[in-house]
């Protein structure tokens, strides 16, 4: 009885052993990564192309090739409820490209799938989806220049000097997404870091407070995703849906009633200041025109203007062209035309409700005037409206004479159509109206164009944030936003000289009046 | 009582399991973090210097891998690993945040990390990267 005893008694301790240190790992496991992808076999091999790795991917997380194509990360494509447009990547015109559709290897590079090369791309072939480009970790995975969203991979015919990808070692290291990985297209939009946007570029990576506030490496350190919250592979806080004015305050995180979770206010609510006249001016100012003071503040240029028509030069050797400035910055390529850059750039700023207005190369356009690639819409009277700042974006890009539409081109690769090439507008025009489905009239002239950007990262620390006389004083940032008075900037000189000369009356009276009543006083005193 | 005592040492090993639970390249040097401290405590104090900031794309992977293995700095004035050690971190913390931060990792870890992300930086390497 007494061994029997022992017996469970031993039993019951080896249980409970294998109990707790069960107990124990499942502790360990909470605080590390619950599934290590480098011991799945199906990992453990050499993968030929993205598309393996993909349907591997697929094999455990089966809903996630859906999610994704259901995302404008995946279709370039928007229904505008505003307008009822189609807008997107495939839709919209932009400075800095002449349009994808003709373009395809080298702008799909940003394409979250792989080999949308033409018109024939498969858009719902789940193993076209390209997980790594957003789960990578280990910073070495990329998309190959030219080669239409596939990473370039031993045994494909690679230009001289690429390095192939491990894509192994890249599946097996997949984590959670990154400002390394959203950087890797949004830093780099309009062709280099820092080109497009503005307030986005690869300083942004491992930014001090400065720099940004929130993405601080030594701070908060937030990833992309800590604002623009993901559910389901959607993205939240697009371009194309912006919320201008958020009167709804704190958005209680995981609580879906159908709000832009990347508002400053999804977060700070509406009275974040101590002093509750800065609050009053929220109903106005969007928090980015006083919280960026300037954007491209990381060390990196933003281009600010790009003229196509200077394109084609070419050197006394017969060669094309291409000139740097002093800080090395592509300021003339002959394939593509002259441009400028800024840093620390001040903001324009304009009224904006939360509507726009893209132009689409079906739109036609007054070529007498600078045309705007896209309207931000508002006014200080509609209530719905807050001042936004802006990174205006200046180009001259080709026009149909005869249609006055806006028109895209066939600018890269090397094939006889492409500007790059041989130079010739007409050929390249041609092709790329072609591959966009649309008429082209065979004459065109250039013309100006301006397209907005609103700027939103790159938030400065509070002490950094625009002091009153930036907007209260002489050279107001906000001259020229109509519909607003600036106290402190506008005025009428009458009205002040009559408010000075008031102001002087009532002090001489107050003295004659105390003067009166001390001589008073004194005289009665004497008596 | 006596009934606790296998659990609560069951529990113990279990918590001691937890650097073997992570995953392999988890134990892996960590890039990102030695991008900060490449970042904001060598670029930081290079750029006060004549030679000036120093990018990862200057050398080559092979150039990296035997700078660090010398491991000579001020060509041979001082040893490399001097600065990432934690009596160096320790006399610069009030000055620099990430020393700060970064005070309690083990100097091991951050030699690691730093020549992981000037090896993978390299102008040859997986993810070439500059200063900023």
């Amino acid at each position: 009885m007494t061994r029997r005893t022992e017996s469970r008694s031993g039993t019951g301790r080896l249980a409970a052993w294998l109990l707790a240190g069960a107990a124990g790992l499942l502790h360990a496991a909470a605080f590390a990564s619950t599934a290590d992808h480098s011991q799945f076999k199906q990992l453990q091999q050499t993968f030929g192309s993205g598309p393996a790795v993909t349907t591997v991917c697929l094999e455990c997380h089966a809903r996630a090739a859906d999610e994704v194509m259901a995302s404008k990360h995946w279709t370039w494509s928007f229904p505008d409820p505003h307008s009822g447009k189609q807008l997107g990547k495939q839709n919209v015109l932009t400075s800095f490209s002449l349009g994808i559709q003709s373009n395809n290897p080298t702008c799909n590079a940003c394409h979250i799938g792989y080999g949308w090369k033409d018109n024939s791309f498969d858009f719902t072939a789940k193993e076209n989806v390209d997980c790594l480009v957003c789960h990578d970790t280990t910073g070495a995975y990329r998309k190959g220049t030219g080669m239409a969203g596939h990473p370039p991979v031993a045994g494909m015919a690679l230009p001289e000097g690429t390095k192939p990808v491990d894509l192994a070692d890249v599946a097996q290291n997949v984590g959670k997404t990154s400002r390394d990985t959203c950087g890797t297209c949004h830093f780099h939009g309009g062709g280099g870091d820092g080109v497009k946007h503005g307030d986005l570029d690869t300083s942004l990576t491992a930014p001090d407070k400065e720099v940004d506030v929130h993405m601080d490496a030594l701070g908060l350190d937030f990833a992309c995703t800590e604002c623009h919250k993901t559910t389901d592979h959607q993205v939240a806080g697009s371009r194309y849906a912006l919320t201008a004015k958020d009167p709804h305050g704190a958005l209680m995180r995981g609580k879906d009633d159908g709000r832009n979770p990347a508002t400053c206010q999804a977060c700070h609510g509406n009275t974040p200041h101590k002093a509750a006249r800065l609050d009053r001016h929220a109903d106005k100012l969007a928090c980015q025109t006083c919280h960026i003071p300037e954007y491209a503040r990381g060390g990196i240029a933003t281009k600010l203007t790009w003229d196509w028509s200077a394109a084609g030069r070419r050197d006394s050797h017969g060669q094309p062209l291409l000139t740097r400035d002093d800080h090395g910055r592509i300021v003339y390529d002959a394939k593509k035309g002259a441009f400028s850059y800024g840093e620390d750039v001040v903001p324009d700023y304009f009224w904006f409700n939360g509507k726009v207005e893209h132009l689409t190369v079906s739109d036609r356009i007054d070529p007498a005037k600078p045309v705007p690639l896209n309207r931000f819409e508002g006014s200080a009277d509609d209530g719905e409206s807050r001042i936004w700042p802006f990174k205006v974006m200046r180009a001259v890009q080709p026009y149909d004479r005869v249609h006055l539409t806006m028109l895209k081109a066939h600018t890269t690769g090397n094939d006889e159509d492409s500007y790059g090439r041989d130079f010739d507008w007409h050929r390249a025009i041609a092709r790329g109206m072609k591959d966009a489905g649309k008429p082209f009239s065979g004459e065109f002239g250039f013309v100006e164009t301006e397209m907005s950007w609103p700027i939103t990262h790159m938030v400065a620390p509070k002490e950094q944030a625009l002091s009153c006389v930036a907007c209260h004083g002489a050279q107001s940032r906000l001259a020229g936003v109509p519909g607003i008075h600036v106290p402190g900037h506008h005025g009428h000189g009458w009205l002040d000289k009559l408010g000075w000369w008031l102001a002087g009356l009532t002090l001489l009276g107050v003295v004659a009046h105390g003067a009166g009543r001390a001589f008073a006083h004194r005289k009665g005193v004497r008596k | 009582m006596k009934s606790r005592t296998p659990l609560m040492t069951g529990a113990l090993l279990g918590l001691l399991a937890v650097p073997f639970a992570v995953p392999v390249h988890a134990a892996d040097a960590d890039w990102k973090r030695g991008r900060v401290y490449y970042r904001f405590v060598c670029t930081d104090c290079h750029k006060q210097q004549p030679g000036g900031e120093i990018s990862p794309t200057s050398r080559t992977m092979a150039e990296w891998k035997a700078y660090f293995a010398a491991g000579k700095h001020e060509k041979g004035k001082n040893s490399l690993r001097h600065f990432v050690s934690k009596s160096y971190r320790e006399s610069i913390k009030g000055k620099n945040q990430a020393a700060a931060k970064f005070i309690d990792v083990p100097e091991e870890e951050l030699w690691k990390d730093v020549q992981a992300f000037a090896i993978r930086g390299a102008k040859d390497g997986d993810a070439p990267a500059k200063c900023n």
